[in-house]
C-alpha cells in the first residue's frame, strides 16, 4: 500500500516551507524592522531563542548517541545513532540558516574566522558551530558516500570514524555549555530563577537529557510516519536512561537554586515563578516520574507523549533563559510577529524534508532503505493519479508527489507575499485633534501639553495675530488646526493633492498654469504656490518663508519647531523676567494652571495625570 | 587627545534645553529626522540618530543619557568579532565593517544604551563615541555636547579631575546633593559620572538590580578561561573510557555484539 501518511506530512512541510520563502524575501529586502517584532528593548527574539538556542539543544541527540554507542559500546542503541547524528547535522545547519536570518549584516557571518575576541562567549559559540558542523558533515558523509562512486573517500572516513566521533563529543560539550555562558553577562536582565553562575553546567546537563528524549521522540515519530514497528528494547532502554538523567538534572537545578537561596521565588505566584514551575514540570518532573514506570516505557505512545513533553519543556527552558525570563527586567512583553514564526517553522520543515529524503534514499538504516526502494518500484507500476478537483493528470509515483508539493509551495509563497506588510512602517500613530477652548490639550497621553491658546493669541496680537502660528489654511478655512496637515506623530505627510488641482484647473488653464508652457515647461511647478494661495499662506508666519516642500513634517517635529525658537527668544528678554521659558518643563509639565483650567472644563475621572 | 577622558554631568544644573542633543547630531552628521519608536522601544529619546538625550524626571529634573564608556565595557567583551573597541585613550568606538549584526552588545550593556537601525537593510549599532574621531584629529577640543551646554551642567576632563570636581561639589553643598557619584564604581566604573539631588538608579537596567561593582566581563571570563582545559579533558575522558571498555571486551574474549549488558547508568 502506498504510504499516505508520509505524503500528507511532506505536503504540509512543503507548504510551511513556501510560507517561509515568502517571508525570507521580505526579511532581506525590507530589513528586520518589517519582518520582526524586535525592538531596542528586546533585541533577541524567537529566532535566537528557538532557532539558535533551541536548535543547538535539540541537536544534542547527536553527541549523546555518539557517546553511548561508539564510546560506551551500548550496541542496542545502534539503530538510533545514525538518525540522531543526521538530525544533529541538520539541526546545526538550521542554526546556521537561522543566524543568517537574525544577523543584521548576514554577509559578515564568516567574520569570526578572522576577527577574534577570546573574551566573547559568542566567539566560542561561533567557532563551535563551524567546527562541529564540519565534524557532523564528516560523520554523516559515509552514509551518503556509500551510494556514490567515491569508495576510497568512504573507506578513509569509516577508518577515521572514532576520532571524529570523540572530537564531536568534545566540541558539543563546549558548545552546549557556552550557550549558557552567553547569558552570564546579563545578571540584570535574566531573572534570578534562571541566572546562576552555573548556567554553562545547567545548559550542558539539560542538553544531555534533551538529547535522550529527542532521540526517543524522533525514533517514534519516524516509525509512525513510515508505518514501522518501533525498536522496543531500545525505546525502553533510552526511556530508562532519560528518567535517570532527568532526575539528576532536577536535583542539580533545584539544588543550585536552594544553595543560592532563590528557591522561594518559584512559589511566589508571580508570572516568572509560574513560568519556572511550568518549565520544570514539562521538561523534567513529569517525564522523569512517568518514564520511571516500566509499564509506561513499554507503550510507544506513552513514551512518545512524555518525551514530547520533555522536548517542549527544554525548548521552553532555552526560550525562557534567553528571552521570556528577561521580561522581568524589560517590563516589555515581546510577542513574535507571525513572520518570525513562519521562518522558524519553515526552517524546521526544510530540515524534516531533507531528513526524510536522506532516510528514503540513503542507508541511514539499510533495512529501511530496502523497504523504501521496494515501495518506490511498486508505486511506479500503479495507475496514474488525477488531481481530485481539476482532474488534471498528475503523473506517476514521485512525479505526482513533486507536482503536489511544488503547487503547495508556490501557493504558500503567494499567500505569504499577499499577507505580508509592504514595508510601510505603519506604526506612526495618528494625531488627535486638539481639544478644549481657551486652553487646548495637544499631543498624546500621558504627556499632553496643556496650551493656553488665549494667552498666546493675546501675546501675538501686535506681532501679526493668528498668522504668527497658523501659517497655512485649508482653502476657505481660517486658523486650520495643526493636526489637519501634521496628521502623523513622527513622520511627514504629503499634503499636496495633485488630483484635486487637476480637477479644479481643468477647464481654465490646464497643466500649464503651474508647470509652465513651451520652453518653460517643467515637471517641477514653475509658479510658487502663494501666487494663487495668497489668502491661505499667511505671510506673517516664519514658516511660510521657507515653505518649499509639499510635505508637512510629523506633529512632534512641527510643534517643537514652532514653540521652541520663539520661547528661546523670549527667554533672553530681560523685560519678561521669565528665563525658564526655554525648558522642556515649561510646556511638558504636570499640575500647571493651564492643566487645571482644562480639567475644570473636561473632567475625566478615569484619566490619570501624566507622569514621565 | 587627553588620556582617560570623562564627562561629569551635574543634574542639578541641567535645564533640559537639549542643546547637547542638537550639537551631537550636528557633530556626528546624524540626520535630524525622527524615527518613530517601535512598539516596546524604551521611550527615553535615545535612538539610532540621537546618541544622547535628556530624560525628564519628576520634579522637573533633567538627566542626560548617553554611553558611559565603561572602564571594562561589557559590550566590548561580548562582541564576537571585536567590532566594538575600547580605544587606548578610553572611548568605546564601533566599526561597522567588522560587525555581524548579532546585537549581543545591546543585551550585554547594563545601561541599555546601544540602539539599532531596525528599518535598514544594512543596519548598524549606534551609540555615543565620545566624539573620538573629532577629538583625535583635533577638530574638537571636547565632546560637542559638553561644548554646547549653556549651563555648564556637563563638564569634560580626565576621569581623575572629574572625580575630584564631583567630590568638591558634594562637599561644598552637602545638603543639595545626594552623597554619591553615579558611575564611580558601578560595573567596574564608567567614564561618564553623575551627581544629582535625585536617585539616578533608574539609569541602569532594571534599576541596577543584580548589578554590583564587579566588572561584568569577569562573570563570563570565569566560565571561558577553563574552556581549553575542558576541551582536552573531555577528549581524554572519552578516549580513556573507550580504551578501558574496549580492552575489557577483548579480555572477556570476543563478547558477541548486541548482547551488551542492557542498561546504562
Amino acid at each position: 500500500m502506498e504510504n499516505n501518511r508520509a505524503f500528507v506530512v511532506k505536503a504540509i512541510l512543503w507548504f510551511v516551507a513556501g510560507l517561509g520563502a515568502a517571508v525570507a524575501l521580505l526579511r532581506f529586502t525590507l530589513g528586520l524592522g518589517t519582518a520582526t517584532a524586535l525592538s531596542d528593548t528586546t533585541p533577541w527574539g524567537l529566532w535566537i531563542g528557538f532557532d539558535v538556542m533551541g536548535g543547538v539543544a535539540l541537536a544534542a541527540g547527536g553527541f549523546v548517541m555518539a557517546a553511548l554507542v561508539h564510546v560506551f559500546h551500548r550496541e542496542k542503541y545502534h539503530d538510533a545513532a545514525r538518525p540522531a547524528i543526521l538530525t544533529a547535522f541538520l539541526g546545526y545547519g538550521a542554526v546556521a540558516v537561522g543566524l543568517v536570518f537574525d544577523l543584521g549584516l548576514p554577509w559578515h557571518i564568516w567574520h569570526p574566522i578572522i576577527f577574534w575576541n577570546f573574551r566573547s562567549p559568542l566567539f566560542e559559540v561561533a567557532w563551535c558551530v563551524m567546527l562541529y558542523l564540519t565534524v557532523l558533515a564528516l560523520e554523516v558523509a559515509p552514509v551518503i558516500l556509500v551510494k556514490t562512486p567515491f569508495q576510497r573517500a568512504y573507506r578513509f572516513l569509516t577508518k577515521l570514524a572514532l576520532p571524529i566521533m570523540i572530537l564531536g563529543i568534545m566540541l558539543s560539550t563546549l558548545h552546549q555549555s557556552s550557550l549558557g555562558t552567553m547569558l552570564l553577562i546579563m545578571p540584570f536582565r535574566v531573572h534570578p530563577l534562571w541566572y546562576t553562575p552555573l548556567l554553562p553546567e545547567v545548559f550542558f546537563v539539560s542538553a544531555i537529557c534533551l538529547g535522550l528524549t529527542m532521540v526517543l521522540f524522533e525514533h517514534l515519530t519516524t516509525s509512525w510516519v513510515y508505518r514501522r514497528e518501533p525498536n522496543g528494547p531500545m525505546v525502553e532502554g533510552l526511556a530508562r536512561l532519560a528518567s535517570f538523567g532527568l532526575a539528576f538534572y532536577l536535583l542539580f537545578r533545584l539544588g543550585d537554586l536552594f544553595r543560592q537561596g532563590k528557591l522561594g521565588l518559584a512559589f511566589d505566584g508571580s508570572f516568572m515563578g509560574n513560568l519556572f514551575l511550568v518549565e520544570i514540570f514539562l521538561s523534567a518532573l513529569l517525564p522523569m516520574v512517568a518514564l520511571a514506570v516500566p509499564a509506561v516505557r513499554r507503550s510507544p505512545n506513552a513514551v512518545w507523549a512524555f518525551s514530547l513533553s520533555s522536548v517542549l519543556g527544554f525548548v521552553l527552558n532555552r526560550i525562557n533563559a534567553s528571552g521570556l525570563s528577561q521580561v522581568w527586567a524589560t517590563k516589555t512583553f515581546y510577542f513574535p510577529a507571525w513572520m518570525e514564526f513562519a521562518i522558524s517553522l519553515s526552517i524546521v520543515a526544510a530540515c524534516a524534508l531533507v531528513f526524510f529524503f536522506i532516510e528514503e534514499h540513503f542507508p541511514v538504516n539499510p533495512h529501511h532503505l530496502e523497504k523504501a526502494e521496494a515501495e518506490r518500484r511498486a508505486a511506479a507500476l500503479r495507475t496514474p493519479a488525477f488531481a481530485p478537483f481539476t482532474q488534471v493528470w498528475l503523473g506517476l509515483g514521485w512525479r505526482k508527489a513533486a507536482r503536489v508539493y511544488s503547487l503547495l509551495f508556490v501557493l504558500a509563497m503567494a499567500i505569504g507575499l499577499t499577507v505580508a506588510p509592504k514595508g510601510e512602517p505603519a506604526r506612526d500613530p495618528a494625531v488627535q485633534r486638539a481639544r478644549g477652548g481657551e486652553v487646548l490639550r495637544l499631543g498624546a497621553g500621558p504627556r499632553y501639553v496643556y496650551f493656553n491658546h488665549k494667552k498666546h493669541a493675546d501675546s501675538v496680537k501686535e506681532a501679526g495675530g493668528c498668522g504668527v502660528c497658523h501659517h497655512l489654511h485649508k482653502p476657505g478655512d481660517q486658523g486650520t488646526p495643526c493636526s489637519e496637515c501634521h496628521s502623523r506623530r513622527y513622520e511627514a505627510t504629503r499634503i499636496f493633492d495633485h488630483d484635486r488641482h487637476v480637477a479644479a484647473l481643468q477647464g481654465k488653464a490646464g497643466c500649464g498654469r503651474c508647470h509652465g508652457e513651451g520652453a518653460e515647461k517643467s515637471l517641477t511647478p514653475r509658479k510658487p504656490c502663494e501666487e494663487c494661495h495668497k489668502k491661505d499662506m499667511v505671510a506673517s508666519a516664519e514658516v511660510v518663508k521657507s515653505f518649499r516642500s509639499l510635505e508637512a513634517p510629523g506633529y512632534r517635529k512641527a510643534l517643537h519647531g514652532m514653540c521652541i525658537p520663539c520661547h528661546r527668544e523670549k527667554a533672553k528678554d530681560p523685560a519678561l523676567k521669565k528665563p525658564d521659558l526655554f525648558r522642556c518643563g515649561t510646556c511638558h509639565n504636570d499640575g500647571t494652571e493651564s492643566e487645571r483650567a482644562y480639567r475644570s472644563l473636561f473632567p475625566e475621572p478615569g484619566e490619570k495625570a501624566g507622569r514621565s | 587627545m587627553i588620556e582617560n577622558p570623562c564627562i561629569l554631568t551635574d543634574v542639578t544644573r541641567c535645564i533640559g534645553c537639549e542643546e547637547c542633543v542638537l550639537a551631537c547630531q550636528k557633530a556626528n552628521g546624524l540626520p535630524e529626522a525622527e524615527t518613530p519608536p517601535r512598539p516596546g522601544d524604551p521611550l527615553d529619546g535615545l535612538d539610532a540618530n540621537r546618541w544622547t538625550t535628556v530624560v525628564r524626571r519628576e520634579g522637573n529634573r533633567f538627566v542626560r543619557k548617553q554611553c558611559r564608556h565603561c572602564l571594562e565595557p561589557a559590550c566590548v567583551s561580548v562582541c564576537p568579532v571585536g567590532a566594538l573597541k575600547k580605544t587606548p585613550e578610553g572611548p568605546v568606538i564601533y566599526d561597522k565593517s567588522i560587525c555581524m549584526g548579532c546585537r549581543y552588545c545591546m543585551l550585554g550593556c547594563p545601561f541599555g544604551i546601544p540602539r539599532y537601525e531596525w528599518n535598514s537593510v544594512a543596519p548598524s549599532v549606534r551609540k555615543c563615541i565620545l566624539c573620538y574621531e573629532n577629538m583625535k584629529s583635533g577638530k574638537l577640543e571636547k565632546p560637542a555636547c559638553v561644548a554646547a551646554c549653556p549651563k555648564e551642567a556637563t563638564l569634560f576632563g580626565t576621569r581623575e579631575a572629574m572625580l575630584a570636581e564631583a567630590r568638591r561639589r558634594l562637599q561644598a553643598e552637602p545638603k543639595k546633593y545626594i552623597q554619591k557619584i553615579w558611575g564611580e564604581r558601578e560595573a567596574g566604573g564608567t567614564s561618564v559620572l553623575y551627581i544629582a539631588d535625585i536617585s539616578l538608579d533608574f539609569l541602569a537596567w532594571n534599576e541596577g538590580r543584580q548589578l554590583d561593582e564587579k566588572p561584568l566581563p569577569a562573570r563570563t571570563w570565569a566560565a571561558l578561561w577553563p574552556v581549553p582545559i575542558e576541551f582536552v579533558g573531555m577528549g581524554a575522558l572519552m578516549g580513556g573510557i573507550y580504551w578501558v571498555i574496549e580492552r575489557r571486551r577483548r579480555l572477556a574474549g570476543a563478547a558477541p555484539e548486541g548482547k551488551e549488558g542492557g542498561h546504562g547508568e
